[in-house]
C-alpha cells in the first residue's frame, strides 16, 4: 500500500456522513455501511491482508461514499481492493465471473442475438437460469442489438457517412453502446460530424468496471493494460478521448488509478471528456451550432452515481438548456439501485429494487413517460422499474439538430 | 476542461452555503454550489441553535435569545451576529417558510429556547426545532415512556430515563418506563431502521407492540430514527396510532432530523435550479487588483474553472477543513486569506472549560458586508463573502450560536448577491 492511501485512511473521521449517504446500508442489514468495510476494517487489512469478509461483496461501488466524504476518504477504493482481496484468496462464483466480462458476454452473444433475447424472456429458462446460477429470474436483461455499434459504423464509415472534419476525437463507446444501445453511440457520431468533427473509432476493450466491481483486479489490470497501450498513440497526437457513458469514463479518468494503481493512466486521465463536457467547451468558444428546433418533450433527468462521482457536474445540463421546447425535471431521487451486475444477482435483486423504489416514485410523481439519463445501467433500471422510455441525452441533442430518429412518441 | 459561468458560486454546502445559495437563487440568480463532500448539517442535531445561556450568568438557560444577542453585539462588534444583526430574524423567518414549503416543518417557542432532551438523558436549549422534535412542557409530563429498537444500537432508553430522573425537574409523581420493540432482521443502522419504519405495515406492527407499555397521559419518546424522508410522517403517525405525543429526541450520528434538514435543503435548491456539483475540491483562485476572477476546481473525474461575479466562502472551520493549523499559525485553504488567531496557547487543558477553546474563536475578518478585510479594514477580496463557521470571533460550543450565526450570515450573502444589478 502507498503512503497516499494510507493517508487517505487517516483523514477518516469516523463522522458517518457516507453511512448516511450509502444506499445498501439503507436498505440491508447484510452490510454495516462504506465506513466500516472502508476505512474501518481496513486497518485490520493492513496489518492482516486476509481479514476480509464476504459481505464486502453487497457494495455496489456505486460511490456515493467517495462523493459525500468531506474528508477526502477515498472509502470505495479501500472497498474495492478488499474484494479483490476477498476473491484473490477465496475464489468466486462462476456467475459472477461471467458477468464481470460483459465483453465476452457480447462477443457470445453475436452467434445470435435473437436466440439470446428470447431466451431472456423465456420464463421456464429464466427460472432453471435462476437455480443454477443465481440470476434474478425478475430482473429484465439488458436485450442484444441486432448489429453493434462498431458494425454501424464502419458501414457508415465505408459508405461516406463520417468524412468532414477538421478537429478529430476519438471515441470510446462502452460495451453497454456496442452491444446493447447502438443509437447512442451513432448519435454521438452524427453530433460530431454535424459540428465539424471527426470521429475515430477502434475496437476497444471493456474498461473493466465489472470486473474492478467483481473483484476481479488482476483481470481488469490486463484490461486496463490493453486500453492505455491502444490509446497512447492517440494522446500522442493530441486528440481527445470522448465518452458516452459515465461509468466507462470514470473508469478510464480515476480508477486505473486509483484502484487498480497504473502510474502511467495519469496522462489518459487529463484526455478523456465526457461528450458533453467537449461540446460545452466548444459551445462557450462559440463553435457549436446551435440552430436546434424545438423539442417538445416533457421529461425527468436521473443523474447517473458514477457522473456524479466525478464530481465535475452534469455537463449535459447546459447544452439540454439550449434546446427549445425541452423541458427537463431533476428527479432527485437518487441511486438508480441495479449497479452494474448487482441487482442482476439472485440475493441482491430485492436490494436493488428497494434501493430503486425512490427513483421509480420519484417518475411516477412527476407523471412522465420518458426520462433522460447518461448511463445504460441506470436506463435499463428506469425501463424495469418504472416502465418508461429513457433517452440518452445526445439522443435528444441529435433530435434537436434534425438528425431524426433517436426519439420516439413525443 | 471545462469552464462554467455563474452570477455567485458558493463553496461549501454546511448549512451558511446551502441558505446562501437557496436566498440568492431566490433572487433570480444563476448559483453553483461547489463542495468537496457533505457538509456538517446532518451531523447536527437537525435543530437551530440560536443563543444557548445568558451573558452573565452561563449556568443559566436563556430565555430571549435575540434580545440576548442584541445586548452582545452592543459589547462585543467582533461577534459574526455584529455583521448580520439587521437580517438575523429575516433570515429565521426564511429559513423557516423554505423549511415548511418543503414539507419539513420547523417550530419557534414564542421567542424563547426550546429545552429538549437527548438520548443521554440530558436537556439542551434550541431555538427552531423539527417539528417531530418539538417536545412542549416536557418537565410537566405525568408519565413518560422511552422507547428504543433492539436492532439499533447507540440508544439506551435506561440511560436516557435514569439521566433524565437525576434532572430533579419532573414532578414527583412523574411514571418514567422504558420499552424496546423491534422492526425485525439482524442490526440496522439508524438510516436503515428510519426507511423500514416508513413502511405502514412495519409501523403498524410497532404501534400494536408500543401500545401495550402505554399508560395514561404518556408522552412518548424515541431515538431520532422516525422516517428517512424529508417530508416524512412517521412521528405524526405514530402519535396518532399510540394517541399521545411522540417526540424524537436528539442522539450522535447518523441522525435522521439533520439528514432531514439537508435533503429538504438540498431538494429546494433544486427545485429553484441551483447547480451542485458535490465531490469536487476548490483548489484555487484567481485574485487581481482585489477581485476574484476564477475558481479552480477538482473532481475525481475532471476538473472545471468557474467564473463568477461573486463568491461565498462556506468552507467552515478545522473540522469541515476550511481553516488549517500550521506549526504557529492557521490558513485559510482556498483563497489563503488571513486567518485571525491568538498568541500562546490556543486550546484549554480542561475539555469541558466552559469558556471554551480559544482555538474555535479563529477565523476570517469580515466587514458588515461580509466581505474579508485586514488588519485595518481594508477589503481584501470585493466580489468575496465569508459566511458560517470560518468567521472569526465566534464562539459556538458554548454560546449554542452555530445555527443562528450560519443561517444568518448565509441568508445575509445570498441576499447581498441577489441585490447586484437589481
Amino acid at each position: 500500500m502507498s503512503c497516499a492511501n494510507l493517508f487517505g485512511l487517516d483523514n477518516c473521521v469516523k463522522c458517518t456522513i457516507c453511512v448516511s449517504h450509502c444506499p445498501v446500508a439503507r436498505v440491508s442489514d447484510k452490510f454495516a455501511g462504506p465506513k466500516q468495510y472502508g476505512p474501518d476494517l481496513e486497518r485490520f487489512r493492513l496489518e492482516e491482508a486476509g481479514a476480509v469478509c464476504p459481505s464486502v461483496t453487497y457494495c455496489t461501488n456505486c460511490k456515493n461514499c467517495d462523493v459525500a466524504c468531506p474528508s477526502g476518504v477515498n472509502v470505495s477504493a479501500m472497498i474495492c481492493r478488499a474484494k479483490g482481496e476477498l476473491v484473490g484468496r477465496h475464489g468466486a462464483a462462476w456467475r459472477d465471473r461471467l458477468m464481470a466480462r460483459v465483453d465476452l458476454l457480447g462477443k457470445y452473444s453475436r452467434l445470435s442475438p435473437a436466440l439470446i433475447n428470447w431466451c431472456a424472456g423465456n420464463s421456464p429458462i429464466r427460472w432453471l437460469v435462476e437455480k443454477t446460477f443465481g440470476v434474478s429470474k425478475e430482473m429484465t436483461l439488458p436485450r442484444y442489438a441486432g448489429q453493434t455499434f462498431y458494425d454501424l459504423f464502419s458501414y457508415k464509415k465505408k459508405t461516406g457517412g463520417n468524412v468532414s472534419g477538421e478537429r478529430i476525437v476519438v471515441y470510446y463507446p462502452g460495451c453497454y453502446v456496442n452491444y446493447h444501445n447502438p443509437g447512442v453511440g451513432m448519435a454521438l457520431v452524427e453530433v460530431m460530424v454535424r459540428n465539424g468533427i471527426r470521429v475515430l473509432v477502434e475496437k476497444f476493450n471493456c474498461c473493466g468496471l465489472p470486473l474492478i466491481s467483481n473483484g476481479f483486479l488482476s483481470e481488469a489490470q490486463k484490461y486496463a493494460r490493453k486500453n492505455i497501450q491502444q490509446l497512447r498513440s492517440h494522446l500522442d497526437r493530441d486528440y481527445r478521448i470522448i465518452t458516452s457513458c459515465p461509468s466507462c469514463s470514470l473508469t478510464l479518468r480515476r480508477e486505473y488509478r486509483e484502484v487498480l494503481g497504473l502510474v502511467d493512466a495519469g496522462r489518459l486521465s487529463s484526455y478523456v471528456q465526457d461528450a458533453f463536457e467537449y461540446l460545452w467547451c466548444m459551445s462557450r468558444q462559440g463553435e457549436l451550432d446551435t440552430s436546434f428546433k424545438s423539442v417538445p418533450l416533457r421529461a425527468g433527468y436521473h443523474l447517473p452515481c458514477h457522473l456524479k462521482a466525478g464530481g465535475y457536474g452534469v455537463p449535459s445540463r447546459e447544452i439540454l438548456g439550449l434546446i427549445p421546447g425541452l423541458r427537463v425535471h431533476d428527479l432527485d431521487a437518487g441511486c438508480c439501485g441495479l449497479s452494474g451486475s448487482c441487482g442482476f444477482k439472485r440475493e441482491k435483486y430485492a436490494n436493488s429494487m428497494a434501493i430503486g423504489w425512490d427513483l421509480f416514485r420519484s417518475i411516477k410523481e412527476m407523471d412522465t413517460k420518458q426520462v433522460i439519463t447518461e448511463c445504460g445501467i441506470c436506463q435499463l433500471q428506469i425501463q424495469h422499474g418504472a416502465g418508461v422510455t429513457v433517452y440518452h441525452p445526445v439522443q435528444v441533442l441529435a433530435e434537436a439538430f434534425g438528425l431524426g430518429g433517436y426519439i420516439r412518441n413525443y | 476542461m471545462m469552464c462554467r459561468d455563474f452570477d455567485l458560486a458558493i463553496i461549501g454546502a454546511g448549512l451558511s452555503g446551502l441558505i446562501a445559495a437557496a436566498k440568492a437563487a431566490e433572487m433570480g440568480k444563476k448559483v453553483l454550489l461547489l463542495a468537496k463532500g457533505m457538509g456538517v448539517v446532518e451531523l447536527s442535531t437537525g435543530c437551530i441553535d440560536l443563543w444557548g445561556y445568558c451573558l452573565e450568568q452561563p449556568e443559566e438557560v436563556c430565555r430571549r435569545p435575540v434580545d440576548e444577542i442584541a445586548r452582545m453585539v452592543g459589547i462585543n462588534r467582533e461577534h459574526p451576529y455584529a455583521k448580520v444583526q439587521d437580517v438575523l430574524e429575516e433570515s429565521m423567518r426564511f429559513f423557516q417558510r423554505v423549511c415548511s414549503d418543503n414539507g419539513c416543518h420547523y417550530l419557534e417557542n414564542k421567542g424563547d429556547n426550546w429545552l429538549l432532551p437527548t438520548a443521554f438523558g440530558t436537556v439542551r436549549p434550541t431555538y427552531l426545532v423539527p417539528a417531530s422534535m418539538a417536545v412542549r412542557s416536557l418537565f410537566k409530563a405525568k408519565s413518560v415512556l422511552v422507547v428504543g429498537f433492539k436492532e439499533l444500537k447507540d440508544f439506551y432508553p435506561e440511560m436516557l430515563v435514569r439521566n433524565l430522573k437525576k434532572s430533579g425537574e419532573f414532578d414527583p409523581g412523574c411514571h418514567m418506563k422504558t420499552a424496546i420493540t423491534g422492526v425485525g432482521g439482524g442490526e440496522l443502522t439508524p438510516n436503515a431502521l428510519a426507511s423500514r419504519l416508513e413502511q405502514p405495515d412495519i409501523l403498524t406492527g410497532v404501534i400494536s407492540r408500543v401500545r401495550n407499555f402505554l399508560s395514561p397521559g404518556s408522552l412518548v419518546l424515541f431515538p431520532p430514527v422516525l422516517g428517512d424522508r424529508r417530508d416524512t410522517g412517521v412521528a405524526l403517525k405514530l402519535a396518532r396510532g399510540l394517541e399521545c405525543p411522540v417526540y424524537e429526541v436528539s442522539n450522535i450520528p447518523p441522525a435522521l432530523p439533520g439528514q432531514r434538514l439537508l435533503k429538504t435543503l438540498l431538494h429546494y435548491l433544486k427545485v429553484i435550479g441551483v447547480e451542485v456539483i458535490m465531490g469536487c475540491k476548490a483548489t484555487g483562485a484567481e485574485i487581481s487588483g482585489g477581485h476574484c476572477l476564477r475558481l479552480d476546481a477538482e473532481g475525481a473525474g475532471g476538473s472545471i474553472k468557474i467564473r463568477s461575479r461573486a463568491f461565498v466562502l462556506a468552507t467552515g472551520s478545522f473540522l469541515g477543513g476550511g481553516l488549517e493549523a500550521r506549526p504557529g499559525y492557521a490558513c485559510e485553504t482556498v483563497f489563503n486569506l488571513p486567518v485571525k488567531a491568538i498568541e500562546g496557547n490556543w486550546w484549554d487543558k480542561d475539555f469541558f472549560n466552559k469558556d471554551g477553546h480559544p482555538f474555535s474563536k479563529f477565523g476570517i475578518v469580515v466587514n458588515d458586508r461580509l466581505q474579508p478585510v485586514d488588519g485595518v479594514g481594508r477589503v481584501l477580496v470585493e466580489n468575496l463573502m465569508v459566511v458560517g463557521a470560518s468567521l472569526a470571533g465566534c464562539n459556538y460550543p458554548v454560546e449554542k450560536c452555530g445555527g443562528g450565526v450560519a443561517v444568518a450570515t448565509g441568508y445575509k450573502a445570498g441576499k447581498l448577491a441577489g441585490e447586484v444589478g437589481r
